[in-house]
């Protein structure tokens, strides 16, 4: 493998000259920018739909790489909180693949730092490492696949040159996060060879892959502006879960399907093509009737939110439960309502549990659960070094201070009857620091008050009523006492519910 | 909505068959208010004191009420009448009604016809209790209390004034009804019982109503409609 340098493969011959058809576009910022720009290929493809498909494939052959499926089963929110880790995923795909260079290497930077925090060992005591080159290759190497698959199967595959400049985009990607070319082999000519080989060789039947294709679409919790509709919800996954999961199945390369002993069904290989072929008409709809970014955004999008799209999500959200009160109407059988399902300010101990506490949603509480709501802070709060490390340190303290107090079988984690047990302690010294590490971070220009634009940017919503009362700032106490009732008192709360506890 | 009992009695029947009587009326009344053009239409089913009937008779009715809001939900969204329960609070409700009633308030909210308030397990004083309650919970100095501040504490606090009411089988009492939303209103009592009550006995009242001479406590002329020269 040639050191290919600036990380663009001279063999492809694609230079900034050979891209007559964006040229108009002012070249500016370093080598990368032409190829992860606006005008990329990887741009021109972003809206389609088609890609809901592709990056469920993906994914699937990531978590079938021993080292990424370890660190997914670890510490991903994706089985939890599915929505937002979606709408996290785009963001980081429109920041990485914008116009702006200064973003793109902050968000770069943001992955690195996240990413080194995740390590650890795997269940049959193998390390991983997402740091590791390796790895990081097969990712990108797996959206590339994926995309060009993407294509293939709904019958119109992509012409040699566009191949070329998208892998050359795809390298750009990764040399961008830092990796050292080479780890993508230099031409799209060794690529297929280097991927075969991986698929033949190092892919495995690991636990995060199964989870991703037969329990998390039948598991999938409704994204939040469906809430209204769990019985909707219930049945359309019902149908549609399966149906997802034997699709991707048909999809992935025959080698890995064989060695990985997964089911061959008859007629599924017709319902796949028809799938990306159907999924790939939709392109044809009016310009912005599909944006990917739109629907992941709406999708994880809070009706409670101020966000200017959240008048139409409140209008959809207003319709929806429209629709679930006249289907409940008119079902000659409706269910007897739970009673207190969703009315009570307080929640019980195993429903904070699920829905807070256990971000991976593997049933225990361990550090990565912390470590992903220290994630998710400092991703909304967009926080650099050392920001980010003080809210880790806090949280990994508080970590700290839960496991001696509530691990009663000294497992090193902590279940849901472990939690139910000891509840009450849950409010030690270390828990009021994180609330006082959150109010310094949110707190940006440290005026010891988070006024009305830092509390938009962690709660993505204005202040409420009860705020306003204080003259327009959120001061420490009250923000710490807020804080407490929530994590502690388990209480309901408009602000935090939106930001931790909504799939 | 008087007389269903008396209405079964006479015919020997048990009170129950009164009460799912009263269905045919509802719907007709409703049906013809509409036609008339009448834009807030208040039905009182079931007040707080109703609970002290016989514990059968109120789950018959709890019942009844369930199946009647459920089988004309979609007529009655179809027709473009906003729905809205007023009360709703005691505990006794099954939760299943419950819901049915926030159901149907969610289906029809945005309807811009005639808005139906049916008043179940409601009370005109405790309404009031409450608006008070709200006020001071709101800490509203004394000086602010105005009759508009204090409406606007009510329970669906855009419903106007009542302009009239009618009471069948000839009772001539007020029962707690939406007390400070009838301060102005007139009142016919037609001595017809509830389930005999149909559409001419409405288009009657709304007649004798337009014959009424309205002071608000003033002098003349404020005549009401375009009837009077």
């Amino acid at each position: 493998m040639t050191d290919a340098g600036s990380g663009i493969p001279d063999s492809t011959g694609i230079g900034p000259a050979d891209r007559a058809g964006d040229s108009q576009r002012p070249n500016s910022g370093g080598d990368l920018a032409p190829l992860l720009g606006p005008g990329s290929q990887f741009d021109e493809f972003f809206n389609d739909p088609r890609w809901a498909l592709a990056v469920v494939r993906a994914t699937v052959l990531e978590a079938a790489h021993p080292q990424i499926g370890a660190a997914l089963i670890d510490n991903s929110t994706f089985v939890a909180h599915p929505w937002r880790r979606l709408h996290n995923t785009f963001l980081s795909l429109r920041r990485m693949f914008g116009a702006d260079d200064n973003v793109r290497h902050r968000e770069a930077a943001r992955l690195n730092r996240l990413h080194a925090r995740l390590n650890g060992t795997d269940a049959r005591d193998r390390p991983y490492d997402t740091m590791d080159p390796e790895a990081r290759a097969w990712v990108v190497a797996t959206l590339f696949e994926s995309t060009v698959t993407m294509f293939r199967l709904s019958g119109q595959p992509l012409e040699q040159r566009a191949m070329e400049r998208l892998y050359a985009e795809f390298q750009a990607f990764l040399a961008v996060l830092g990796d050292e070319a080479g780890q993508l082999p230099a031409t799209l000519h060794e690529f297929w060879r280097y991927y075969d080989r991986v698929v033949e060789e190092e892919l495995e039947n690991t636990e995060a892959m199964r989870i991703i294709l037969y329990k998390l679409f039948d598991h999938l919790p409704a994204p939040p502006l469906l809430n209204g509709l769990p019985t909707l919800w219930a049945v359309g996954r019902a149908v549609g879960g399966p149906v997802i999961g034997a699709i991707t199945v048909a999809s992935l390369p025959e080698p890995f399907r064989r060695r990985a002993g997964l089911p061959e069904l008859p007629g599924v290989q017709t319902l796949m093509q028809s799938a990306y072929l159907a999924v790939g008409l939709a392109r044809f709809m009016p310009d912005g009737w599909i944006q990917a970014e739109n629907i992941a955004d709406m999708l994880a999008l809070s009706p409670d939110s101020d966000d200017p799209r959240a008048r139409t999500v409140r209008a959809l959200h207003q319709r929806m439960k429209r629709v679930g009160a006249f289907l409940r109407l008119v079902t000659p059988f409706a269910p007897e309502p739970e009673p207190g399902a969703h009315g009570g300010i307080q929640r019980g101990a195993e429903e904070f549990f699920r829905e807070v506490l256990d971000q991976t949603g593997d049933g225990y509480l361990d550090w990565p659960d912390l470590a992903a709501m220290a994630r998710e802070l400092s991703t909304r709060l967009d926080l650099d070094e050392p920001e980010e490390t003080r809210l880790y340190n806090a949280y990994a303290d508080w970590w700290r201070e839960l496991q001696s107090a509530l691990d009663a079988d000294g497992d090193g984690r902590v279940s849901a009857q472990e939690y139910a047990t000891g509840a009450p302690s849950l409010a030690g010294p270390a828990l009021i620091r994180v609330a006082e590490v959150l109010f310094d971070v949110t707190d940006k220009d440290g005026d010891q008050r988070i006024d009305a634009d830092e509390y938009r940017s962690l709660f993505q919503t204005a202040f409420h009523r009860d705020t306003t009362a204080t003259g327009g700032a959120y001061t420490r106490s009250a923000f710490v006492k807020d804080f407490l009732s929530f994590m502690s008192g388990r209480q309901r709360s408009t602000p935090y519910d939106p930001l931790l506890a909504q799939a | 909505m008087d007389g269903n009992g008396r209405w079964a009695a006479q015919r020997s029947l048990p009170r129950t068959s009164g009460h799912r009587a009263a269905e045919t009326t509802a719907i007709d009344v409703i049906e013809a208010a509409r036609a008339a053009g009448v834009e807030w239409l208040s039905m009182y089913a079931f007040s707080t004191e109703n609970w002290g009937r016989p514990s059968a008779e109120v789950d018959y009715l709890m019942r009844l009420v369930r199946r009647v809001v459920r089988k004309h939900a979609p007529l009655l969204h179809a027709r473009g009448i906003r729905c809205r329960f007023l009360g709703v609070t005691d505990p006794r409700i099954p939760p299943a009604l419950a819901r049915d009633f926030a159901d149907l308030m969610t289906l029809t909210g945005d309807n811009r016809g005639l808005t139906l308030t049916v008043a179940f397990d409601h009370g005109g004083r405790r309404d009031i209790v409450e608006a008070a309650r709200s006020l001071i919970r709101d800490g509203v100095p004394a000086d602010g209390v105005t009759e508009q501040t204090f409406a606007a504490h009510l329970p669906f606090p855009d419903t106007p004034d009542v302009d009239l009411v009618i009471r069948t089988s000839g009772e001539q009492r007020i029962s707690n009804f939406m007390l400070w939303q009838v301060a102005y209103a007139e009142w016919v009592f037609p001595p017809v019982l509830w389930p005999d009550f149909r559409a001419p006995h409405f288009l009657e009242c709304l007649h004798a109503y337009r014959q009424r001479e309205r002071r608000f406590g003033g002098v003349p002329p404020h005549p009401n409609g375009e009837l009077r020269s």
